[in-house]
């Protein structure tokens, strides 16, 4: 038969997704919303990728100038080149634009 | 071995074995093999012989003393009473020494007269072996009547009651601060806390192993905390005003549970603002965590000083601190007074419920708060890189010490949000969704005070992402970048809800479902026509993640996770 929704306790997963953490997370800032149980696991996975695309591009740029060390403006970097571009430019302006036509 | 036993009194274990010892002598464990006592012997022997070895091997574990000690008192036993150790003899010697005391009941101090053979060795023998080392010290050793034998768990405390005998004859001295040293029990040691005080628990030991003193201590101070602050909160509650729409009477001085109880009333307002919300939740448990009433924290800091003023001097001077406050809220006015009127409203709420003592009852002071509080918010926001380093500075006389790096960061980042073209998210929700929340929602928010502070549990999160970043990095890092990468992943997650919340609407809903996670993968550029999701899942996802992402097919024509 299929497997059990939930995954037992006495699995001891090495990588935990903190499911807690995310939904209290999406709880917080949209309160009105609510949070598929696979959809979290996504969310992780999202997360994952970003966390993993942020450290290529940090561990880029600090090699880049030379220096053994992650420092901060490496970091900044990165979160400006790569992520906060896509994340600002893209879907903050349809995001506003369904606010206002208040789709919700 | 208990073939023929009358029912005593008590068909104890005790009397059983009486029965079992009082009935002929030739009583084999083997019923088959009941021949010549001469064989009975061997047999008896062997089996005592066994015993005694691992016995021996069992005392070697422990002090090399308490063996020595108990061997010999085997010895002088077994001179006693037979030339051999059988297991009869040893039992019968349980029976002849054992005290007829009851687990419930507990007895004066009994000593036994140790029988080696049933001394088992576990740590927690040792450990309540340990304690009853010290016992010999108090009272001399006395033996008891027979009696009758008590049940199995019992038989431990006989057997602890022989080892102690045996350490009486031994090394008296000695034994009793090694075992105590070297037990790493804790339940050991706090058995020898209480050692001097009672020592009938020795008789229990199931009982006493837990320590007790351990919680009283903090609901002490806890309770007395609580007097206090009410003792000091009761005049202020009558005196603050009411005219604000959502002030709770116990926005007093008191950093107690029981007046963050009503704070969450308007505090469950804030959560329409997100940011702003989540700051001053930080500023409330912080406000409660300090005990001599004045919260150090930056985001309370202009707070802070109207509320020193308010509480230490009467209207005039909270006058003059808002005076105060009102240039700088003319210098930054812009950004309180863009936000609407409804969020100053608000604010004023969460400034109400967060003053401490503020003893503004009058109306004019109510009006005049709404000012300074939108203005302290606003000055807070511009004097916070200023205050950052105060904020930690004055950090370390909370008890939250890991608010302080996230908040100002967080603070930054509000900062750096609110020259955006589009007002932060929070503050785009509210016109529409404010009074819809202040009527409706009010969730309760429990402040504990004195413990973690409410952005621990945000910072544990993030803290598991932050380590998977320095290890997708693999290089080293700093701690000021490990800091950058929190602040990064916060805002991530502030978008990452924005854009599921804007594919949810798209799609009507009002659940995310894993399609919009899907769709937003997809135009970060994760998710192509060559790569699928499911690709994606299985690199990255451990295999039970995978399995309840994954449709796959299994016996039966069925499909798990059903489609």
């Amino acid at each position: 038969m299929a497997l059990s929704t939930t995954v037992s306790q006495r699995k001891m997963i090495r990588r935990k997704a903190p499911r807690g953490f995310l939904k209290r997370i999406f709880k917080r800032q949209k309160p009105h919303l609510r949070l598929e149980t696979s959809s979290d696991l996504l969310v992780h996975l999202n997360c994952l990728l970003f966390v993993h695309r942020l450290a290529e591009e940090s561990r880029i740029n600090a090699c880049g100038s030379k220096c053994g060390v992650i420092k901060k403006e490496h970091v900044l970097a990165a979160a400006k080149v790569r992520s906060e571009i896509l994340f600002l430019s893209t879907v903050t302006l349809e995001y506003h634009l369904v606010r206002h036509l208040c789709l919700i | 071995m208990a073939y023929n036993f009358s029912p005593d009194s008590e068909p104890t274990t005790r009397t059983l074995l009486r029965q079992v010892l009082d009935t002929a002598v030739p009583r084999t464990p083997r019923r088959a093999r009941s021949t010549r006592s001469g064989a009975q012997r061997d047999l008896l022997e062997t089996p005592s012989s066994r015993r005694q070895r691992s016995q021996t091997k069992m005392t070697a574990r422990r002090r090399s003393h308490t063996a020595t000690s108990v061997d010999r008192l085997a010895r002088v036993q077994a001179s006693g009473h037979l030339e051999e150790q059988t297991p009869r003899t040893l039992l019968k010697n349980i029976i002849l020494t054992a005290p007829e005391s009851s687990i419930v009941m507990p007895e004066a101090v009994v000593k036994l007269v140790p029988s080696p053979q049933v001394v088992q060795p576990s740590r927690r023998k040792s450990s309540r072996g340990s304690l009853e080392l010290q016992l010999p010290e108090l009272e001399p050793p006395t033996t008891l009547a027979p009696g009758l034998l008590a049940p199995g768990r019992r038989k431990q405390r006989l057997r602890l009651s022989e080892f102690q005998q045996g350490m009486d004859w031994g090394h008296l001295s000695q034994e009793p601060r090694e075992n105590a040293d070297a037990s790493s029990l804790t339940s050991s040691l706090n058995l020898t806390f209480a050692m001097p005080l009672q020592p009938q628990s020795v008789k229990r030991p199931g009982l006493a192993r837990r320590p007790p003193t351990r919680r009283v201590v903090d609901v002490g101070t806890f309770l007395q905390d609580l007097r206090d602050t009410s003792l000091t909160v009761a005049p202020p509650d009558t005196v603050l005003e009411d005219t604000q729409p959502f002030s709770q009477p116990l926005a007093g001085h008191s950093p107690s549970v029981h007046h963050s109880l009503p704070c969450p009333s308007p505090s469950g307002a804030k959560e329409v603002e997100g940011a702003a919300s989540r700051r001053t939740r930080s500023s409330g448990p912080g406000l409660q965590n300090s005990c001599p009433g004045k919260p150090a924290q930056l985001l309370a800091r202009k707070m802070e000083e109207v509320e020193a003023i308010a509480m230490g001097l009467p209207n005039t001077s909270s006058v003059s601190g808002e005076d105060g406050i009102e240039p700088l809220q003319n210098g930054v006015g812009e950004e309180a007074e863009e936000s609407m009127e409804e969020s100053m409203s608000v604010r004023e709420v969460e400034k109400a419920a967060e003053e401490q003592g503020s003893a503004r009852a009058e109306e004019p002071e109510g009006h005049t708060e709404v000012a300074a509080a939108a203005g302290s918010l606003g000055a807070i926001e511009a004097k916070e890189p200023e205050g950052s380093s105060e904020d930690e500075d004055t950090s370390g006389r909370l008890a939250s010490p890991e608010l302080p790096p996230s908040t100002p960061e967080f603070l930054r980042t509000r900062r750096l949000q609110f020259p955006e073209p589009a007002p932060p998210p929070s503050t785009a929700v509210l016109p529409s969704e404010l009074p819809k929340h202040l009527s409706a929602r009010i969730p309760p928010r429990p402040r504990i005070p004195g413990s973690r502070p409410r952005q621990d549990p945000n910072k544990a999160g993030l803290n598991h992402y932050a380590k998977l970043f320095s290890f997708y990095a693999k290089m080293p890092m700093e701690k000021k970048a490990e800091e950058m990468v929190e602040k990064c992943l916060d805002k991530y997650f502030q978008h990452l809800c924005n854009d599921l919340e804007v594919f949810a609407a798209h799609a009507g809903r009002k659940t995310v479902r894993p399609e919009d996670l899907e769709l937003l993968l997809r135009r970060q550029g994760l998710v192509t026509d060559q790569v699928s999701l499911h690709v994606l899942v299985e690199r990255h996802l451990p295999l039970e993640y995978r399995q309840l992402l994954i449709p796959c097919a299994f016996s039966g024509n069925s499909v798990f996770p059903s489609q």
